[in-house]
Formats: C-alpha cells, structure tokens, sequence
C-alpha cells in the first residue's frame, strides 16, 4: 500500500512537467532507497513530518530574528553584554557541574558500595530533591537565608558567632547562593547515574585487580572510577544543560546568567536583542549537546561483560559516623530543610486563608494547560516512535532529532519563538492558555517519546508480521497490536510531560494570558514580593505532585 | 516493571477525568464564586493589564468583579511596550500605569482611545489627557528615604543637584538607586530633561550611577534596604516611605521632599492612573470601569495599600495611624511645573538616553 | 498437486551484491512438510519470508495453492495470502491472552470452537486465560503452533521455531510439532540450521547455501546419498576421501582403501574423478576386518567412542573418524581392524 501512494505521490509531483519515466524510475528508486525498500505510509510520514516542524519552528525563528537583529545591537551586545553573561553563565555551569559529581559519585558509591545502615532507604531519600523543582528550593533558602531570614536572626542572637565572624554576611543573593542552591537540587541527576553504572559494575574486575596486588583505593582510582567515567559524564551533562536553561533558581536568587537576561529583555520587549543572547545559548547548548554524543559513543565500549556478578560491599568501620553525617547532612539541605520551610509557611498561609477561590483557580489553570500539553504530548509521540521504531531511514531520524530540539534548548527560547510566530502570524491562539499548553508539547515532548520507545522496543517487528500474516493489514495492525502495547509507556510518558508542565516556570511567564496565572507563575510572583505565605501552599503543591513519578524516575536509570 | 507503567497509568487517567470535570464544573461554579446573582457569561469579561504592583491593585479588580459581576482577566507586571506590540491583535481593554508617561506614550502613539465618563470632571485637567483617554488617580513624589539611626536630616542632601556630588558616596552605607528601566526613574529622568536639558540630565546619570553604593530591580528593595540599614537613603516615590513606616520592624526612617527650597525646582511629581485601550475585546466593559473607578469610594480603593496620596485628597483616603501624621498634602507641596501629562513625549527617548548614559534599564 | 511452488525466484537485498536467493524453483506437494536447511545466511529465512510475502523477490514467480501470489505482474499482500507463520520468537502479541492470540486472526462465527479445537489439537486446553509471559518456551511455542494454524491456511511457514528452547524439550516438540501438523493436515516449511531437528521432523529435507538449492531429497536419502561434498559435512559426520571410478560403475577405487563398493553412483562415468564419502557408522570395528588402522586420537562422549584412526597405505595417510561401541576400551597407538559397510558409502562430486 505504502509504495503505491508514493509513487503516486511521486506522479502527482509531476503532473505537467514532462519527465522521462527514467528520471521517475530513478526518484522512485532513490526513494526506495532512503527507506531500505520499506517506505511508510504517506499519512503516517506526512503527520511525522509535521509534527517536527511544530518541534522546530520556534528555534529556527530566533535564530532568524537574531540574525535581523542589526549590526548596531550585535556590537553593543557582544561588547558589553555577552562577555559577562559568557563569564557568569560559564562560571556558574561549571562550578555546579563539578560540585554536583563531587556529591552524587560519593553519595551513589556510599550507597551502593558500603555497609551504612538503611541502604534501601537512603537510596530513595537522595533522589527526592529532584521532584523539588531549584526555584522552589531558592524560595526556601531565601526564607532561610535570606537578608531577612531565620539564619540572620539566629545569628544575630547568638553572641559568640557575631563576636567571632562578626554581623551575618551570608548573602544569598549572590553567586554562591545560587550555586549551593542549583547544586543541592540537581545532584540526584549524577546520583542516580552513578548508582546505576555502579549497580551493574561487575565485581570481577575488582577481584581481578585485587589478584594483581592492587590495594582499595588502587582499585578505586584505577578500576571504578575509570569504569564509571562515562555514567559521571553523562550525569554532569544533565546537569549543565539544566543549569544552562535554569531561569527559575537563577532569576529568583536574582542573578543574571543568559536565560534571565533573554527574559528581563524581552519583559523590556527588546525582542531583537532577547534573539541575539538566544542565539549565543543556542550555540552554547549544542557544545553541550555535541559533548554528550561524545560520552555517549564511549559508554558502549564499556559495556562488555557477561558473567555478572554483584560488587561487593565495603565495610564503613570506623568511618561509619562521618559518612552517616555526611549522607545525612545532604538529606536535611536538600530535602529536610526545604520541605520544612514550606510546610511551616503552608500552615501559617492556609491559617491565614491561602487555600481560596483564587488559590483553587491557579492550581486548575496548572491543571488545563498541563493536562492539554500531555494529551497532545501523547497523541504526537505515538505516530513519531512508530516511524522511528519500524521505518528506520535517514528522514526518520531527522523527524526524530527535530522533535528533541525543544527539549534539549532553555524554556526561553522556545517561548521566545513562540511570541514570534504567534504574535505575527497566528493571532487567534495568541493570548490563549492553549499557546501555554503548545510550548510544554514543544519543550517535553521527548519525554513522552522516550516512554513510549521503551515499550515499543519490546515489541519484535515479527509481532507486526505474524498479525500480517494472520489476514490483518497494516493500518489495523497499528490499531489492534502496535496501539494497545505502546499506550502503557506512553500513558507513563504523557504522566511525566504532566508533572514537567506543572514545574515549568519560564515559558508559562512568558506566554501566559491574562488571568491565567499557574502554581509555578504564583511561587515566582509571591516570593519576589516575600509572600512566603501565599508562595508556600503552592510551592507545595507542585512538589506533592511531582513525587508522583518518582518510582519511575528510579527505574529509568 | 508492566504493573508499575499500568498504575502510572491510571494516574494519568485519572488526572484527565479530573480535568474534564474541572473544566465543566468551572462554568457552572462560577456565578457562586461572584456571590452576586449575575453570572460570568451575562456579564462578560474585561481584561488589564497592569504595571502597577500587583498586590495594590488585585484587591481593586476583585471590588469591581464583586459589584459588577464582571470578570477580570488579569495581567500584572505588564509593559507598555506590550500594548504596542499587540496594536495588530488587541488584547487589553484597560491598561493601568503607575507613570502616567507610559500612558501618554502610548496615547501618542494612537493606541488609546478618548470617551467621556461619568465623573471625569472630578480628575484635575492637568491629570488627564485632553480626550480623557487617560487619567490620573493617585499621586506620588520623589525624595529620599532615610535611615534615621545612620544618618540625621541636616545631614541629608535635599536637593536632586546634590547627587553631583561624589561625597554622597562617601556616608555609611551609602544610598541606593534602581535600575534605569523603573517607571518610576524614568519618569524622574523626564522631568529632569525637561528642566535641564539632556546633557546635564546625561551627567547626572552618570554620577549617580557611579556613586551610588546599590542599585535595586525596584522601589521596595529600596526600602526594606534603607530600613534594615543597609544603605543610608535611597531614592524613591513617597509612599515607599508610607509603606515601611507600617512595617513591623526596620521602621525608623523619615523622608526628605527635594528642592523646596527657595528658587529651588521644586519636588518631581508623577501620577498612576489608567487608560483606555483602542480596540480592546470588551470596550462595554472597559466603559463601565471608568465610571466605575471615577466613583469617590473607588478611588480611595484605588490607592488602597500602596499608600501613595489620592489626587481628590477630599475623598479621604485612608491612611494607617502610623503614617497619617506624615502625610503632606499634593497641594501642600512646591511641585515641579512641568505638567504631568507631558511626561509621554519624553518616554521613549529618555529610555535611551539612560543606557546611553551607563545607567542599565535591567539588572545584570 | 503442489501447494507452494517457486519458479527461479531471485532476491537480493539493499545494499549488498551477492543475491541472498538465486534462481530458486522448489515445488512442495500438499499435506508434506519440508525443511530449509542450511548455514546461516544460506537464503534459507529469506526464502520463507519471500512466500510470506514480508520480502519481495526480483524474478520468478511464487504461488500457493495454486495461485500466482508473486510476479513480475501480481502481488498479493502478506495478509491475503493465507499462509500461517511460526516465528523464532514466537512473536505472541503480549497484550492477550492465550484464547485471543490464537483467536487473533479468525473471525468466523464459530470462533470458540476453533479456538478450543486448535487448543487441544497443542495440548493446551485450560491456558485459554493465561497471559504469554506466564508461558513456558514449550507452551509459548503450541500457542505460536495453535494461532498459525487456527485459520486453517493453505501453508504453514515455521522459522527456526526450536532454536530457543533447551535440548531435551526440542526433542519433545520436534515429535510434538510433526504430530500436530500431520493430524492438521498442513503443509508445511521449516527453516532450521539444525540437521537433527530437519531429520526429525521432514518428509524432505532441501539443502540450501550461498542463496542455492545444493540438494533436494528425503531425509534417508539426503543422509544416505549426499551428493556433493558441502551436504556430506553438513548433514552429519563424514569421511570424504578422494577417489576414481572403476570400471563396473559399482565401486570406486581409492589409492588409500583400495576398492570401495557404493550403492549409488549418481550416474557417474567410469574412470571419473570423484569423491566418496563415509559416514562413521559404516566404519565397522572388527578382528576379521581386511582393513587396519592406528588409533590417533579418541573421545569418549557417553553414547560412543569417537576415534581418528591413521590408515597408511602406498606411502599415503589418511585419517578417518569412526564410532566404535562405548563398551570398548581402546588405547591411542593401538592397531584396530575394520570393514566398510556400503550402506552410508556415497559418491559426491569432486568440487
């Protein structure tokens, strides 16, 4: 059936053109070609192919702006802004980067290697930080820490700490604070990669090693951590690119890094000059991005082993009670304290009458645009997996690598790209939750993808052929067979792009219409403004929620 | 593994029932929501946008919904500039400023729309445009906010002119400025063209951006600043001072009105008010706010916690204890001469002429 | 009357030069099963997957039952060719359960019925509710068996169906698969690398390599009377020593072995060069035998004793593998004294 519609496909092309039938044999069979004999269906491509442009769009359009952004504009920015935004994006990805492979590798290693009591425990209880989204966590260290905050007046009260160290200078509103903050809820990304390389590290290397006289820490340097080198690579690139396209932790904690700055300009609508920062991260973000399919390439090589056996688990001894506060030490910063701090201010606001109409409209708000943007994530994830899956080709994986462009870039971007296009050419969705709901499609899309992949990857094409085989054509095989056994995963997916929308921060602010405030747009606003009241129930709200998929979270990695 | 994805599932099966049925039962909560007996979809929908504080302003919008029925979409925080951008694809029917400069740009630029409300005559002539397409309610003051317990009024500089003066940068703590993009600033920095001409207004910039020891994203970290003693004045509308005088803490400060003195310029001046949009989705409704808001007990509403002075002071608006003894009357004041209104011609210029200066419009 | 016929069908596959079926003509006759044997990349899967319509020839012509499925003119889709599939995985759709799987393709009105008739046809009858993962490989397997045949189709095509089961269940299920077939009355295609499970089960067993039909014949005969070197050595263990007709036509002379008698010559001309070929089982260990050898090297493998022996003669050596009784005991050096039965003694062509 496929073939028949392309070469129609390809006949319709040249209707009154006169081509020699050599010419359309030639194109059929290039086509044929590309598709290794195996082209899909036309609608199915068509759809495919769509659904990559809206994917795209958006970034291709600030880059196309910025390069309209005029000479005058680009001089003036590359030599007063971009150097400093460079030094303090840089500064500040790098620092978190280190720090958070310095704490999740021990911690991972602490947990899986060692003997410390409540090991199962203590392996959910580190990853919580991640279902806290960062700017959640700075609202709370401002509470904390901030100029007006319970550490200052503690400090103050305590006579020996003012004698010492004189009048409280912790300063959260600096760069230290926003790297202790994006570090402490960021590191579960390294965490949780480094437990699994160090969960599937076979012990027969070790044991090889120790037979060759090697002493632990020998083994340690030599054998683990070089075996473990692509899993902390692969962790340390999430969390750059995190903190690369972080503006929630960052605007709040009020310093600037590119992301605040493409905002604050466009807030100040100097639209061109937001595109001509949006194109320096751009070109930031695929460093990254080409680093990680660096790392990527040399983790195959790692993976050889066929008799697996478990690592062994090292005994603490006298070290027991550092590591245990050490471990436990992270677990009060990143999840005790913070959770402390918004519930206490969730009690103080519900007393005061926070949990009203207004509270409930917000959380609905969250509710619509999240649950459109994951219906609609589900419905375009379906038919691009199915490509990917079953008609491999080079258009496929173009399809494919287009639908992670939202993804992979800042929240700015994308709602950048989307003030473009929709202001200028589609005004009737302009000012409408659905444009909210659009840019999460465009921004966690591969999430549901990814779900989605995982289930159909165990479905053997044979599966497809034996319903052939018994009377079913293709389309009803995609109904009766692919359908019923991609929906779990991508019923998952869709659950994941929900709990990511209700956390988005940027593009909601960005693109939100009036009256249309979400939980995330009300934490922001109330806490700029100090009113942890209002800001904690919310706050709140979004983390109970986001621990929903945790559990899945675990097993992904 | 295949149970896990089935109970992740049912989530997110539930999650959309839960949202079908939200989205239904909206409409038909929404009349008990407004306690009154008109419903949202009689009355219809009026959209703001606001660049004044949201928590001065939402307590206004939720009266008006309350007694119309009317419901508000809201958009605070809102730029100017957005009105402009949207001029092909109106949005707004209403948009509030606290700089009335930003309203007479955008008058200038056609995207207002001129009306005769019941009530206009009460808003003086030189507080609204000549076709009424914008109006002014409250007004505000520069000056300086000062921490008493750094510094004393003698010491104080009382003149603008004195921040030419590099010493300022010298006290304790020193003062305290926003970024150049405020309303506020911006309004200050008109006036100053106005009075001076660009290039001294230029210097001015320049030495108030070296001098000063911070620079706020606005007014109320200026204030909260000054009364922790952090910086020994800052430069701010008069209310700011109201409003930390009600704080519980950090509340020891005083307040300087600038160049009273003789053959002196006299205080610079600005106003909040509203305009109309040109073209907005719900000009009915837009109408009937007008009126509304012309109504003597809405606009004491309007200033409502943000403490600025009402233009029609007979009103009464009312002030806390604390800051009722430091109220000076608008009238009471040696005001700048340059008429308010006038503000919108500088708008646009006077923002370039502060980044060309070296003052950012945004923080860094 | 044949029920799958292949007329010189040709695939080759993108990408690569060398055909993966060359000119191909294979008839099955209705009710038999017949196996693709051969090497890995022989054409063998490719030329099940070409008759089920999953690949499409360049030349020839495929017809089931009598009808042109596959030609230069017509092409008749997987799904309406009527063929049943066994695949090497099995490929149950994960989603239903037993009952609906094998249910997946029939929609007449007594689909019950057939269901539960297949199901105890594989001996499955209360499973109808399982799931496929709460299989075993042996019960996934009928299930795989009972969907491909529930619809009755013309042909069943099985693709290395015992390659994932353990040794002593692909025993059961080689005796278990012919059964069902037989009393189903199918024909059908096994492709398997396994010349075991081909000898088991077959009524012919064709021999493929490089995408060519080296040989087509029943199991005995294809044992029996290989007919050129490749299917000697696939199929079983084999001797092959060099050789030359004599000039009755009845035996072929050896420099090493002297005089060999055959039973089948293949029409082969006197004072030809040839090859023979001897499986182990005609080596026969005997005192009174007129041949002898040197015991190179021995295995003892439970069932037999599997033993190189060096026989030298006219200056020459040749080393022969024979299976001797496992109740012997032989020592390496040792002279042993045989004869050649001419049962599993064929002449193959000398390549």
């Amino acid at each position: 059936m496929g073939i028949k519609n392309i070469i129609q496909l390809n006949n319709n092309a040249k209707v009154g053109e006169r081509f020699s039938p050599t010419l359309l044999r030639f194109f059929r069979r290039k086509w044929l070609h590309v598709w290794k004999k195996n082209p899909p269906g036309t609608g199915l491509l068509v759809f495919g192919l769509s659904i990559a442009m809206i994917m795209s769009i958006p970034i291709v359009y600030v880059v196309w702006r910025s390069l309209f952004a005029g000479t005058n504009r680009w001089l003036r920015l590359l030599d007063q802004r971009i150097p400093e935004l460079l030094w303090n994006t840089l500064s500040l990805t790098a620092a978190v980067t280190t720090s958070t492979i310095i704490i999740g590798v021990s911690l991972a290693w602490i947990v899986i290697r060692t003997d410390i009591p409540g090991k199962k425990i203590w392996r959910w209880l580190l990853a919580i930080p991640l279902t806290i989204p960062p700017y959640v966590g700075a609202v709370t260290y401002i509470i904390v820490f901030g100029r007006s905050g319970w550490a200052r007046d503690l400090w103050r009260d305590t006579a020996w700490l003012v004698n010492v160290f004189g009048d409280y200078s912790i300063n959260i509103y600096s760069f230290w604070g926003v790297f202790f903050v994006l570090t402490m809820f960021t590191y579960p990304y390294v965490y949780l990669i480094a437990s699994a390389s160090l969960r599937k590290m076979n012990r027969n290397y070790e044991e090889a090693a120790y037979s060759q006289g090697f002493s632990a820490s020998e083994v340690f340097w030599k054998v683990n951590l070089p075996l473990m080198r692509p899993a902390i690579g692969a962790g340390g690139i999430l969390v750059s690119l995190y903190v690369l396209g972080d503006f929630g932790a960052i605007a709040t904690l009020r310093y600037v890094t590119f992301t605040a700055a493409i905002y604050f300009q466009r807030a100040a609508f100097d639209t061109a000059s937001a595109s001509v920062l949006s194109l320096v991260l751009i070109f930031l973000t695929i460093i990254i991005l080409w680093m990680e399919s660096k790392t990527r390439k040399k983790n195959k090589y790692y993976q050889t082993s066929n008799t697996y056996r478990e690592p062994l688990t090292l005994e603490l001894g006298k070290w027991k009670p550092i590591v245990v506060f050490y471990v436990s030490l992270i677990f009060f910063l990143s999840v005790l304290l913070p959770i402390s701090v918004l519930v206490y201010w969730s009690k103080i606001g519900i007393s005061m009458g926070a949990l009203d109409g207004r509270f409930f409209g917000f959380a609905l708000n969250s509710l619509k645009a999240s649950s459109f943007a994951a219906l609609i994530c589900m419905l375009f994830a379906m038919p691009i997996i199915y490509l990917k899956a079953r008609y491999p080709s080079i258009i496929t994986s173009f399809i494919d690598k287009l639908s992670y462009a939202g993804y992979a870039l800042p929240g700015v971007i994308v709602a950048l790209g989307f003030v473009f296009i929709f202001n200028n050419h589609l005004p009737i969705l302009y000012g409408t939750f659905y444009i909210v709901a659009l840019a999460f499609v465009v921004r966690f899309l591969p999430q549901a993808m990814q779900a989605g992949e995982a289930s159909l990857s165990l479905l053997s094409p044979r599966i497809d052929e034996a319903a052939r085989s018994l009377g079913y054509p293709p389309w009803k095989v995609m109904l009766k067979v692919i359908l019923p056994n991609m929906l779990p995963g991508v019923l998952s997916g869709g659950a994941l792009v929900f709990v990511s929308s209700i956390k988005e921060l940027p593009a909601t602010l960005m693109l939100r219409p009036p009256g249309f405030d979400t939980l995330a747009v009300r934490v922001y606003f109330e806490a700029a403004e100090a009113v942890y009241h209002l800001a904690a129930p919310a706050a709140l709200l979004i983390v109970i929620v986001s621990i929903l998929p945790l559990q899945y979270m675990l097993k992904k990695y | 593994m295949f149970t896990k994805k089935k109970i992740l599932a049912f989530i997110m099966m539930g999650i959309l029932a839960i949202t079908a049925i939200g989205c239904s039962s909206q409409t038909v909560a929404a009349p008990d929501e407004e306690g009154v007996g008109t419903s949202v979809e009689e009355a219809g929908q009026l959209v703001v946008y606001s660049a004044r504080n949201e928590r001065f302003v939402q307590a206004l919008l939720d009266k008006f919904s309350e007694e119309t029925g009317i419901e508000v979409l809201s958009l605070h925080g809102a730029n100017p500039l957005q009105i402009l951008e949207e001029k092909n694809n109106v949005r707004a029917d209403i948009f509030i400023s606290n700089d009335l400069g930003a309203l007479g740009y955008l008058h200038m630029e056609g995207l207002l729309q001129g009306s005769n409300p019941e009530g206009i005559e009460t808003i003086p002539v030189d507080f609204r445009a000549d076709d009424n397409a914008y109006f002014a309610i409250s007004a505000r003051s520069r000056g300086f906010i000062y921490n008493k317990d750094l510094i004393t009024e003698e010491e104080m500089p009382k003149s603008i002119e004195d921040l030419f003066d590099a010493n300022w940068a010298e006290v304790e703590n020193g003062y305290a400025i926003t970024r150049g993009g405020n309303g506020g600033m911006i309004g200050h920095v008109s006036a100053l063209r106005y009075q001076w001409g660009d290039e001294k207004t230029t210097d001015w910039i320049t030495a108030i951006k070296e001098n000063a020891a911070g620079i706020y994203e606005g007014h109320g970290d200026i204030r909260r600043a000054v009364g922790a003693g952090e910086h020994a004045f800052g430069l701010v509308n008069n209310y700011y001072f109201h409003q930390q005088l009600v704080e519980p803490q950090n509340n020891n400060v005083a307040f300087i009105y600038l160049d009273q003195g003789e053959g002196q310029m006299g205080v610079v001046a600005n106003a909040a008010g509203v305009g109309l949009v040109k073209g907005g989705p719900n000009a009915d409704n837009g109408a009937i706010f007008l009126e509304w808001l012309l109504l003597p007990e809405n606009q004491v509403a309007f200033v409502g916690e943000s403490l600025e002075q009402l233009i029609n002071s007979q009103y009464g608006a009312v002030y806390p204890a604390e800051v009722e003894s430091k109220i000076i009357n608008f009238s009471d004041l040696k005001v700048q001469d340059m008429p308010i209104k006038e503000l919108g011609n500088y708008f646009e210029d006077t923002k370039a002429l502060i980044e060309d200066s070296g003052l950012d419009l945004d923080l860094k | 009357m044949y029920d799958i016929q292949l007329k010189t069908v040709s695939k080759t596959y993108l990408g690569t030069n060398e055909p993966a079926v060359k000119n191909l003509s294979l008839n099955v006759e209705k009710g038999s099963i017949i196996t693709l044997l051969g090497p890995s990349g022989c054409g063998k899967s490719t030329t099940l997957r070409l008759i089920a319509g999953f690949e499409r020839a360049e030349g020839g012509s495929i017809s089931l039952a009598g009808k042109i499925v596959s030609d230069e003119n017509t092409w008749v889709p997987p799904e309406k060719r009527g063929v049943g599939m066994v695949f090497q995985d099995y490929a149950l759709f994960p989603h239903l359960n037993v009952f609906d799987n094998i249910g997946f393709g029939y929609k007449e009105k007594d689909r019950k019925s057939r269901v539960m008739e297949v199901l105890e046809l594989v001996n499955l009858k209360g499973f109808e509710k399982r799931y496929p993962y709460e299989l075993s490989g042996g019960q996934q397997q009928r299930v795989a068996l009972a969907r491909a045949l529930a619809r009755r189709p013309v042909v069943v095509l099985l693709d290395e169906p015992f390659s994932n089961l353990d040794a002593d269940l692909r025993v059961t299920m080689r005796v278990e698969v012919k059964r069902i077939l037989k009393e189903a009355g199918a024909t059908a295609i096994f492709v398997s690398h396994d010349q075991k499970d081909a000898l088991a089960i077959s009524d012919v067993i064709a021999v493929m390599k490089d995408g060519v039909l080296e040989q087509i014949g029943t199991p005995r005969e294809i044992y029996r009377y290989p007919e050129n070197k490749f299917v000697a050595s696939f199929i079983g263990q084999s001797n092959i020593i060099k050789g030359k007709i004599s000039d009755d036509g009845l035996s072929v002379f050896t420099n090493t072995l002297g005089s060999v008698s055959c039973n089948h010559s293949h029409c082969m001309c006197a004072g030809e060069e040839v090859c023979i070929s001897i499986r182990p089982d005609s080596i026969i260990k005997d005192a009174n035998g007129h041949m002898e050898g040197r015991v190179k090297e021995f295995t003892y493998t439970g069932e037999t004793i599997d033993a190189v022996i060096t026989i030298t003669s006219a200056g020459e050596e040749v080393d022969l593998l024979m299976h001797i009784h496992p109740e012997e005991n032989i020592k390496t050096g040792e002279i042993i004294r045989f004869k050649l039965l001419p049962n599993f003694v064929a002449v193959v062509k000398n390549e």
